[in-house]
């Protein structure tokens, strides 16, 4: 059997400070990473679909929304409750080897998917070397 | 109305060692029939975290599992328990030409087990995993519902 590791709980990170919305608004838990030509950003946003997210982009600035598309009803009585449900909100600053007008979005299983492309000229190329 | 809590035996002991990998655990219901609510205070870090809810004739339970397929998600009954497990895998993590910038999403696998406050009745168990949120509706067995017993003139 292959080595695998228990997956561990953790509290939803709340977001301090002046909310515009009603309600708790959670940090998503993201990973980054790079490839040849891109960067992608996955983020767990459990309850989003792909009508409820707003993904931004301004100047730079790369802003997540999200308001919750599966949620409990509101009929239901709690028996008990190990999570908070709520919004989301996070920010980045892309660098400026983005290209903007290229970035792609994609929600499935409750993770959005930010495929944001180098730009031509951060893209690494190979130069023909010709004989002399 | 009756109070509801969870008894969690192993809580907080032998967190990550590796014999410990599929965590063993059931939540047992200490008193039938809730009311008040448990708040996350009392609860000790046992992935996923969930949530039940009462509606007349059955329980919800719904627990956080975003990308993670449905098809690695099982869920299986045994009277009043059920049990949830899977696992999450993340593909990228190791592939060739990649370098991860930042990583908090966790992988690893799953399991947990709750005893619910009355029987269930197996054959009509709902479970939806939608938008990364699994949702089981378990109906009350009908021999633990309420009934209503008319009473007649003699």
């Amino acid at each position: 059997m292959a080595e695998t590791n228990a997956l561990q709980a953790r509290e939803k990170q709340e977001l301090q400070g002046e909310t515009i919305r009603p309600g708790p608004v959670f940090r998503p838990e993201v990973d980054i990473l790079e490839r040849e030509d891109s960067y992608v950003i996955y983020a767990d946003l459990p309850g989003v679909d792909d009508k409820s997210i707003d993904v931004r982009l301004d100047q730079g600035a790369l802003t997540l929304d999200a308001q919750l598309a599966t949620l409990p009803d509101t009929s239901w009585n709690p028996l008990h409750a190990e999570y908070r449900i709520g919004s989301y909100h996070r920010e980045f600053r892309l660098s400026e080897g983005i290209d903007a007008s290229g970035v792609s979005a994609r929600m499935q299983n409750g993770v959005l998917e930010l495929q944001l492309p180098k730009s031509s000229q951060h893209r690494p190329r190979t130069i023909p070397v010709e004989a002399g | 109305m009756a109070q509801f809590s969870l008894y969690r035996p192993w809580a907080g002991a032998s967190w990550g060692g590796p014999a410990d990998q599929l965590r063993q655990e059931v939540d047992a219901v200490l008193h039938r029939f809730g009311g008040g609510t448990t708040s996350s205070s009392s609860w000790r870090g046992v992935f996923p975290a969930v949530n039940l809810y009462e509606v007349a004739d059955a329980y919800v339970l719904m627990a956080e599992l975003p990308g993670i397929d449905h098809k690695d998600i099982h869920v299986s009954l045994e009277r009043s328990t059920v049990t949830i497990e899977g696992e999450r895998k993340i593909d990228y993590a190791n592939q060739e030409g990649v370098s991860l910038h930042r990583r908090e999403r966790q992988v690893g696998s799953f399991r947990r087990a709750f005893e619910l406050p009355a029987l269930i009745d197996a054959d009509k168990v709902e479970a939806v995993h939608q938008n990364g949120v699994l949702m089981l509706r378990l109906p009350k067995s009908p021999e633990d519902q309420p009934r209503q017993i008319s009473v007649q003139a003699s």
